[in-house]
């Protein structure tokens, strides 16, 4: 009789572990449920809710220009899209445009933001897969963006500056001065970062080929913005569907090839270049002008009628669906949150993968749950 | 074989660049500033914490409408034949709901402002009842909470003000 005969017969049972909601890797207060099997994950039940505000409902107590200050909360990282959506939204069932000064002052101030809310991305991704000095130099950087904001309109997360027909405050020469130099500060760092983390064979090994999401899968989920175009789908609201005279501006989208982890995480870096692209055409070409639109009431009450619209925030295809009656206060608001649906696909996603991965994917879906909850 | 030992020379190559960026920032100053003993400045127009001066404020109510989480409160102050005069009585701001949004502060038609933010970032709240604070007509600008075991109005104990009257208050 051999020794390995006489052990007890090794029993396996399946695990059931919370990987949230006070976990650093989450983002938030993100719950998953994982069962393991081993090291394996059986199924993942993906639980929200934690953080939710009922900013829908409160928008049908509100003013319009209360509303605003209710978008700031949802996308904390990047509040100027927000802002924004609601702002056309609104402005389309009022029937005013934004001067020309006021739309590029929104381009600019959308695309700074896109780059504060990808540098949040980069750092964090990079400690969630282990590598720390990255977030460091990343978030040197979002600073100065964030100092830009609070000069420019007092805030430094919750912004309210983006208003219905315009902008609430115009920008200093001393403004634009700061901006452009921190463009020429920021353009070489981009490539710091590819050494850092990019190109890093390590961080390579752990993101590249996991997490795959074909592009038929990622259309089908409705997946949006970085993530979606990861998967090599060509979409993007500020090509197909411009706002606020981004028609006019030159970029690129940049698409990945397999969509893996790296390949959504490339596409936001690549982004970043893309923004400083359309910042400086905004800042050659800030016309002079009014900054915000006439006709804009104090209590605004516009027509009955409902409109969608929408833009391409820093984490997808962030939109609006706005319903009047004609009162003071929206009839119905409906936010199509970007970080809500791509968060649809972790649950079918992380079935089969490691423990180890389920970070790695979760961290670059790059979900905020304020947005997730609202 | 060969490729076992290029892929350690790959590997080791990327360190040693990760490490030439690093080393590049060593002998450069630091970005932080030790926080508790400096202190950093915010910019003029930071939205800090809400003041009011009830000499000026003509309790015309614009800052109750504009307030999108109906934190401001105010009465209006009444003369001997018991008419309502251009004064509060007394004025209150909850911070438990306030945004920090400056939409009081734009609504306000006073010159000077007499409702304004602050460039004061260090707020604590020590007790729930010091969120709510109060003025009156003798009440300095950062107010007074009402504390309900005393049964009186105090002195906010968990302000820092960065300075004394906001600069950017016209």
């Amino acid at each position: 009789m051999s020794d390995a005969a006489a052990l007890p017969s090794l029993k396996s049972d399946q695990l059931f572990i919370n990987l949230g909601p006070q976990h650093p890797s989450t983002h938030g207060v993100l719950r998953l449920g994982l069962t393991l099997e081993g090291e394996l994950i059986v199924k993942a039940v993906p639980d929200i809710g934690y953080l939710h505000r009922g900013t829908e409902k409160l928008a049908e107590v509100r003013g319009y220009h209360h509303c605003v200050v209710l978008t700031d909360r949802w996308d904390y990282v990047s509040a100027m899209p927000n802002n924004l959506v609601f702002c056309l939204a609104a402005e389309k069932l009022m029937g005013v445009k934004a001067p020309a000064r006021a739309d590029a002052l929104r381009v600019m101030t959308c695309e700074l933001n896109r780059c504060a809310s990808h540098l949040l991305f980069f750092g964090t991704y990079g400690i969630d897969v282990g590598a720390f000095t990255p977030f460091l130099y990343a978030f040197r950087e979002r600073e100065m963006i964030l100092d830009l904001f609070e000069m420019l309109c007092g805030a430094r997360l919750t912004y309210n500056y983006i208003r219905l027909g315009g902008v609430g405050m115009d920008v200093s020469a001393d403004w634009l001065t700061r901006a452009k130099e921190f463009l020429e500060y920021f353009k070489p760092r981009l490539d710091e970062y590819d050494t850092l983390l990019t190109y890093n064979p390590i961080f390579m090994a752990r993101t590249r080929g996991v997490g795959l999401v074909s592009a038929a899968e990622a259309v089908n989920w409705g997946l949006s913005g970085p993530n979606l175009r990861g998967s090599g789908v060509n979409y993007d609201v500020r090509k197909h569907d411009p706002y606020s005279g981004y028609e006019s501006y030159d970029f690129e989208v940049p698409l990945g090839q397999e969509g893996s982890c790296w390949d959504r995480y490339v596409c936001r870096v690549r982004e970043m270049r893309q923004s400083i692209r359309i910042i400086e055409q905004a800042l050659a070409r800030l016309p002079e002008g009014p900054i915000l639109a006439p006709g804009v009431a104090k209590v605004p009450k516009p027509a009955a009628g409902e409109v969608y619209a929408h833009v391409e925030g820093s984490r997808g295809d962030l939109g609006i669906y706005l319903v009047s009656d004609g009162g003071i206060s929206p009839y119905r608001m409906h936010v199509r949150a970007p970080s809500f649906v791509n968060l649809a696909m972790l649950e079918e996603k992380l079935a089969g993968m490691k423990v180890a991965d389920v970070i790695a994917v979760l961290g670059s879906i790059d979900i905020v749950l304020g947005e997730v909850d609202r | 074989m060969i490729g076992y030992f290029s892929r350690i020379f790959r590997d080791a190559k990327a360190l040693v660049q990760g490490h030439g960026i690093t080393l590049g920032y060593l002998f450069k100053p630091a970005v932080t500033v030790h926080y508790p003993d400096e202190k950093l400045l915010p910019f003029e127009k930071f939205r800090g914490a809400l003041l009011f001066d009830a000499a000026t404020c003509i309790s015309c109510n614009l800052c109750v409408k504009a307030c999108p989480s109906n934190c401001i409160q105010l009465e209006n102050a009444t003369n001997e034949a018991g008419k309502k005069v251009a004064k509060v009585a007394w004025y209150s701001i909850d911070f438990g709901k306030c945004n920090f949004c400056r939409l009081c502060e734009e609504a306000c038609p006073t010159k000077p402002k007499s409702v304004w933010h602050s460039l004061d970032y260090e707020v604590v709240f020590t007790k729930r009842d010091e969120m709510v604070r109060c003025w009156k007509a003798s009440f300095p600008f950062i107010g007074r909470y009402f504390d309900r075991q005393a049964g009186d109005f105090k002195d906010p104990e968990g302000q820092v003000s960065i300075h004394d009257v906001a600069p950017r208050r016209n």
